[in-house]
């Protein structure tokens, strides 16, 4: 389980090597269906960020998911955000809340009026 | 207030104070000469508690520095580390003398340096193996006199999560070192498998004592009656809930460490110049103090304004004055006055402070949700799914859910798989060791039965008390504003008089609530093994007991003031001392077990 460590790994090459190893423990144990899961959507998550960086040149890399959408709404991304909204499952409430935060600190009333 | 005048507390712990003093002062004395002392800064608090500066000037140190990375700036030439036995002190320690050996060989005619080191609680293996060094046995730092505390912050986490017992051994030596000093504890109980551990250790120890030196048997203690040795794990509800004490509220807010508050200083006194933090001893040597720490939060206003009025008074009474015996009379007593004006402006601040805190709509959402707890399951979920949303700090919403899982016996696994993936997906992935955590330690867990033996505790220990008169409390209850804390409610199941009025029955008539109850229940009585003395304390009726309790993995400070009351519900027949590994509240509890994060921002916060 401690694999999770590869927190400490700096580059992205090697974390994701790494919990790719901690997935497959998971899945060879089926207790952990969750963490499993969980895992797969991480590395998915982090190679996402560093498409995204590379994209926006943006630092994205190590943010959690919810503060990654609220990043690309506040850079004029709302595509972005709403496509990793779709592939990630986030329920409406979460996102609209993500999204009401991220525009009111823009001081984007236009688009907020829309909403 | 019986248990704040040292001179009326039946259990004197001064002595407890003299002891540490003594063995610092003669570890101090071994090093000849003037000498830098290098503390971790973990430790200097507790160490303030029981030295001042000036008696550790007595005793040649010059200069006292905090155990950190990077070289050490001192000419003097011996110096003394005083620290826990933990793998990165020893890096540091090993890089200074590295640094003095470089500066030697630069400089053939410097003089040599000196170390010694030692180390609190005792040394570990594997830091000796890193260096050679002597060891300083620090235990129980007497808080008050009715309060002592083993100051290891972690053990909560140790004991529970890692399976680490070394705690358990410290506080079976420390708990072994008050029997020599107080005589035998005649009965000790427990619950909690933990406990039995340290139950079993002391006695062990006890044993061990009888065999390597036969001359030295304990006598039966005179006045502790019983040592109750309550594991944490047993009730891990209490130190979830928002504490809603003077001296709990003032821990959440600021977080006390050592009886030490730090705070901006803005809020104590004339605002300076630049914002400063101030440290303010929190103790019951500030009467004012004393008179609060146990109050609900929701008086000390009142409170706070009755005594501003009879200071005030007190100060108009100088007009009164005529004779000169008069005004000598005020003269004498405007020492203490001034005095407690400072400590009235103290709470004053302290409290507008806590109070900005507590009319946020945060603080007031969060305590509703622990009010319902086990009512509506449905508002609830709502309520931290909105926070959730809100991305409020991570520890608050782990206290919640935590709460609500152990109050259901877990989560419905729809609801419990939900949650799961809104945490990780707000806060980060790397937050699923801490689930993972959580879930080992049975805080937040999904359900498996539909049997919830929290229900059945609730009612037969009457956790849930509806009516409350905060300001004049009939009830350990009122601590929480209607919930009575699980521990307390424990401990006075064992202390409470039987029918027939004299003994108390220990755990008798309460077998089926602590069969619900994680870990094992013990009674065991210690004796004599010649019983030529017989007890004496049956005689001597006139002196009030003491019953020592001694939490496993920390306690908070409203369990502390639960007991507090309860020592002066019974007409001061019974006083308690309070022991314990470290002093916790649920985000310092949580605190320890969360994976730690990265990146800043969405980490723990306070409430």
């Amino acid at each position: 389980i401690t694999i999770l460590e590869s927190y400490e790994q700096k580059d992205l090459e090697s974390r994701i090597n790494n919990l790719k190893v901690a997935l497959k423990w998971y899945q060879d144990d089926k207790e952990h269906a969750f963490e499993a899961k969980a895992i797969d959507e991480n590395i998915k998550l982090l190679q996402t960020q560093s498409q995204l960086e590379k994209d926006l040149n943006l630092p994205l890399i190590g943010l959690s998911l919810s503060e990654t959408i609220h990043k690309c709404i506040t850079s004029n991304n709302s595509g972005k955000a709403n496509k990793l909204k779709s592939d990630f499952k986030i329920p409406d409430k979460r996102f609209w809340w993500i999204k009401l935060k991220a525009l009111v600190e823009m001081r984007d009333w236009d688009e907020l009026d829309k909403l | 207030m019986n248990h704040l005048g040292s001179t009326n507390s039946t259990l004197n712990v001064t002595t407890l104070r003299e002891l540490a003093r003594k063995e610092l002062t003669s570890v101090l004395d071994s090093v000849r000469g003037k000498k830098c002392l290098v503390l971790d800064p973990n430790i200097s608090s507790p160490l303030s508690l029981i030295a001042e500066f000036s008696l550790l000037r007595d005793h040649g140190v010059e200069k006292v520095h905090y155990l950190q990375q990077g070289p050490i700036e001192t000419e003097l030439r011996s110096l003394i580390y005083i620290c826990r036995p933990q793998l990165q002190y020893m890096k540091y320690i090993a890089e200074h003398i590295q640094h003095h050996q470089e500066e030697i060989s630069d400089n053939p005619n410097a003089q040599k340096y000196e170390y010694n080191l030692f180390f609190v609680p005792r040394r570990t293996m594997i830091c000796q193996k890193v260096l050679e060094e002597a060891g300083y046995h620090l235990d129980f730092i007497p808080f008050e006199d009715d309060l002592l505390s083993l100051e290891l912050d972690y053990t909560f986490k140790e004991l529970y999560l890692d399976g680490d017992y070394t705690s358990i051994y410290y506080a079976a030596r420390a708990l072994m070192k008050l029997q020599t000093l107080f005589g035998l504890f005649p009965r000790v109980l427990g619950k909690g498998d933990c406990a039995k551990h340290l139950a079993d250790m002391l006695l062990r120890m006890r044993r061990e004592v009888a065999v390597d030196d036969p001359s030295s048997t304990l006598v039966v203690s005179q006045n502790i009656d019983s040592l109750i040795i309550i594991d944490r794990s047993v009730d891990l509800i209490t130190p979830l809930c928002t504490q809603l004490t003077y001296e709990g509220l003032i821990d959440e807010v600021f977080s006390i460490r050592a009886s030490h508050v730090e705070v901006d200083s803005s809020i104590v006194g004339p605002a300076p110049q630049k914002s400063t933090k101030k440290k303010i001893a929190l103790n019951s040597g500030d009467k004012l103090f004393a008179q609060l720490r146990d109050m609900n939060f929701a008086v000390v206003g009142s409170v706070l304004n009755r005594v501003a009025k009879r200071i005030n008074d007190d100060y108009e009474g100088r007009h009164q004055a005529k004779t000169v015996a008069q005004i000598r009379e005020f003269i004498n007593k405007l020492g203490g006055l001034q005095s407690e004006h400072q400590s009235l402006r103290t709470h004053t601040g302290i409290a507008e402070e806590i109070m900005g805190v507590t009319v946020t709509p945060e603080f007031n959402k969060s305590l509703e949700v622990q009010q319902i707890a086990g009512v509506d399951v449905n508002t609830q979920n709502d309520c931290i799914e909105e926070m959730i949303n809100r991305q409020v700090p991570l520890i608050q919403v782990l206290r919640l859910l935590s709460l609500q899982s152990l109050v259901n016996g877990g989560l419905k696994q729809k609801n419990f798989e939900f949650f799961k993936k809104e945490i990780l997906q707000t806060y980060g992935f790397e937050h699923l060791q801490t689930l993972l955590n959580l879930e080992k330690l049975n805080m937040f867990v999904k359900q498996v039965s539909t049997r919830n033996p929290y229900a059945y505790i609730r009612k037969s220990l009457r956790l849930i008390v509806d009516e409350v008169e905060e300001n004049n409390p009939h009830d350990i209850s009122y601590v929480y504003s209607g919930y009575a804390p699980l521990s307390v409610r424990l401990l006075q199941c064992v202390v409470t008089k039987g029918d027939n009025g004299i003994k108390n029955n220990g755990w008798k008539g309460y077998e089926d609530v602590l069969r619900m109850l994680p870990g094992k229940t013990f009674d065991e009585v210690q004796r004599k093994e010649d019983s030529v003395i017989r007890p004496k304390r049956l005689i001597q009726g006139q002196q009030p007991r003491v019953t020592l309790i001694f939490f496993l993995g920390g306690c908070t400070y409203t369990e502390i003031s639960a007991i507090r009351f309860l020592a002066q519900q019974d007409d001061g027949q019974r006083e308690f001392v309070i022991a314990t590994t470290q002093i916790i509240n649920g985000n310092s509890l949580l605190n320890s077990i969360m994976q730690k994060n990265e990146h800043p921002g969405v980490t723990a916060g306070t409430l």
